[in-house]
């Protein structure tokens, strides 16, 4: 019969001094869980690990294989030894969560910071009847907005796998996050609760996520926590929060988009932190050698038919900003003027005549530095 | 000859045309000809989604429309780009009232997404179109002592149904590198960790604690350079690292330059010599 060595992360508080890795050998079969419970049963019943259902319904089984984090029943043992080629498996506990025992973690903490997110129904009276023999109906359409979000089981593993989590203590991870969403987009749920919902989300860290997507790689339900955080973000800014500098990057990328069809890396940081030194040190520069300033790529011939279709779908749907036309207008005022010497031009004409842009670009790299 | 549609993004225009030179020459070295897709525009940045999502699908589908025309592939090296390219097309591909809704709009333009083009990125398609062989056959300054840390970035690995490599313990760059005849450090403290680029301008900490962790990771274990598919980390690493209080100052390459500079295309236009934090191995 096939075997695999799993390194199992060992501590007791009560008796260990510092945690260790025991060596079992297991049958490759089945699933990572099957093979804990093989420990347990032949080999080692000391070994503590949490689990229940072992069909992907309890959200206890939870850990990580070499650093990546799996859910135990849900992950075939063939797969494991497939993907690392015969190396040595290290089951480590849930990461970001206090050891109570092996791989058993202490959930507390996501649970209390899930908390602050209001993850309930604060029924609205005008649409949840008071009466308790009147029904409140859910129709299917509604369930949609928040069909996957339900299926959460509170496994934390997006919690463990996070890049927030890891840097931001107050980060409240990415499933409370898709819990508060779910009742966002609940019409049953009050106006005052989803406006709190929005305003503790931004103080927990919404604009803190990367947007790595790990969340969404390691969650064994198919809820998609970074897209549900996109969503919240959205609201935030709807709902006036367009302080934080994320919400700023959101309407650059908006107007300038639908003005350009790129964004500007040049007006970028002074349009989000108010930093005009870097955009004037570079124009400086560029006006010295006789080239105006810019970044915008020419106009694409079919702009304004991309600005169609970019209009139509933001007239019809529910939308995070309305586009800002005079400041896109004035964004088109520049593209006009600075296009008789912009720097795509002045590069398009170095091509046409069989030179290289390199020389131009590089002295002008060497400006740009960090900030 | 083997042909592709390139889709540029932001990261090979402006202050960065220079990075398609580089790429564009790279890729001749290894017979394949890139075609700019010329009409495109930005992917949207995973930002507009914040927005609308169907926004985002819907430039996306043009997009990829615009490969289609020219009955090409589309190739995409910036990992954000590619994984928002890759969503929207997952996205069109089964949602048919979606595709048919935005196939109404782009007409106007005389486009249509058909969901005919495959889009590829750096590493799938160096793996799978161009080959490990030619790659190794077209190295004329192999990368002889260069101890290269290989990082490839989020996007090219999560979510699963987008990931080019097997996620958990992906293979193809090292592969590349190895190609090169470079010495691949695969195993640091950071490799796993996200680069911090889009935090850059929502929580600007993030980006530093990121890089901290990373460049640090990189620089314990002794590496010349770090080596990157994605355009963004290496902008992370090369130009917000000197923003850092204490920068550990690690040069980083973005992979088609070193690729280049082993294919025998010198140093200067390889781009490597025009990093903030310089590239002195030789
Ligand atoms: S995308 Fe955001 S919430 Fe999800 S794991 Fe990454 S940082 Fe955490
Ligand atoms: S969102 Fe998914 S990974 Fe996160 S706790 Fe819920 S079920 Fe687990
Ligand atoms: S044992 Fe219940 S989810 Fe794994």
């Amino acid at each position: 019969m096939e075997t695999a060595v799993l390194q199992v992360f060992r501590y007791d508080p009560e008796k260990d001094q510092t945690p260790y890795y025991k060596e079992y050998e297991v049958p490759v079969e089945g699933t990572l869980l099957n093979a804990l419970l093989y420990i347990k049963d032949n080999l080692d019943p000391t070994l503590a690990f949490r689990a229940f259902c072992r069909s992907e319904v309890c959200g206890s089984c939870s850990m990580r294989v070499n650093g990546k984090t799996k859910l135990a029943c849900k992950t075939p043992m063939k797969e494991l030894v497939e993907t690392w080629k015969g190396k040595p498996l290290r089951i480590d506990p849930l990461n970001h969560l206090k050891v109570i025992k092996d791989l058993v973690v202490d959930i507390d903490k996501p649970i209390e910071k899930m908390k602050t997110l209001i993850p309930w129904l604060v029924p609205d009276p005008r649409v949840v009847p008071t009466d308790p023999m009147h029904e409140s109906i859910i129709y299917p359409e509604e369930m949609e907005a928040y069909k996957d979000q339900i299926h959460c089981m509170l496994c934390f593993s997006c919690y463990s796998a996070c890049e927030a989590v890891e840097d931001n203590d107050r980060y409240r991870g990415p499933f409370a996050f898709s819990k508060a969403y779910r009742f966002q987009v609940d019409r049953r749920d009050i106006e005052t609760a989803k406006e709190k919902r929005i305003r503790y989300a931004i103080s927990g860290g919404l604009w803190s996520c990367v947007q790595c997507q790990k969340c969404l790689y390691v969650c064994p339900k198919g809820v998609k926590p970074a897209e549900d955080i996109q969503n919240l973000r959205g609201q935030a800014v709807k709902k006036g929060f367009t302080d934080k500098p994320g919400a700023k990057k959101l309407k650059h990328f908006v107007d300038w988009i639908y003005a350009t069809g790129q964004i500007n890396r040049l007006y970028l940081p002074e349009e989000v932190y108010g930093n005009r030194e870097a955009r004037e040190k570079l124009t400086k520069a560029y006006t010295e050698m006789g080239v105006e300033v810019w970044e915008v790529p020419k106009p694409t011939k079919g702009l304004m038919k991309f600005r169609d279709i970019y209009l139509e779908i933001l007239s019809k749907e529910d939308k995070a900003l309305d586009l800002d036309f005079s400041h896109v207008r004035k964004i088109d005022r520049m593209v006009s003027e600075i296009f008789k010497a912009d720097i795509c031009t002045i590069i398009d004409r170095a091509h046409e005549e069989g030179r290289s842009s390199r020389g131009l670009i590089s002295k002008l790299k060497g400006l740009l530095g960090g900030k | 000859m083997v042909k592709v549609g390139f889709y540029q993004g932001c990261c090979f225009q402006g202050q960065d045309a220079h990075m398609f030179e580089t790429m564009k020459e790279m890729f001749e070295k290894i017979d394949v000809e890139v075609v700019l897709l010329e009409e495109t525009t930005c992917c949207g940045g995973n930002t507009i989604d914040e927005e609308n999502r169907k926004l985002s699908y819907a430039i996306n589908a043009r997009n990829i429309a615009l490969a289609e025309r020219e009955g090409l592939d589309m190739l995409v090296s910036c990992n954000t780009c590619y994984m928002v390219i890759a969503k929207a097309k997952r996205a069109l591909d089964t949602n048919k009232k979606l595709r048919d809704e935005i196939n109404a709009l782009l007409k106007e333009e005389g486009l249509e997404y058909r969901g005919t083009s495959r889009i590829y990125h750096l590493l799938d398609f160096f793996r799978d179109v161009v080959g490990y062989d030619r790659i190794r056959k077209a190295v004329k300054r192999p990368l002889k002592g260069w101890k290269v840390a290989a990082y490839y970035g989020c996007h090219v690995l999560y979510p699963k149904e987008i990931a080019v490599d097997n996620s958990d313990n992906p293979s193809s760059l090292q592969e590349i590198l190895k190609a090169l005849g470079a010495e691949v450090i695969d195993e640091y403290e950071g490799k796993d960790a996200c680069c911090g680029y889009h935090s850059f301008f929502t929580d600007k900490s993030m980006t530093l604690k990121k890089l901290n962790r990373i460049l640090g990771g990189v620089k314990k274990v002794g590496a010349d350079i770090v080596a990157t598919p994605c355009p963004l980390c290496f902008k992370s690493f090369d130009i917000y690292q000197t923003n850092m209080e204490n920068s550990p100052k690690v040069p980083s390459s973005f992979l088609p330059e070193i690729m280049a500079y082993a294919f025998g295309i010198d140093k200067e236009k390889a781009g490597l010599a025009h990093h903030l934090i310089k590239v002195e191995k030789e």
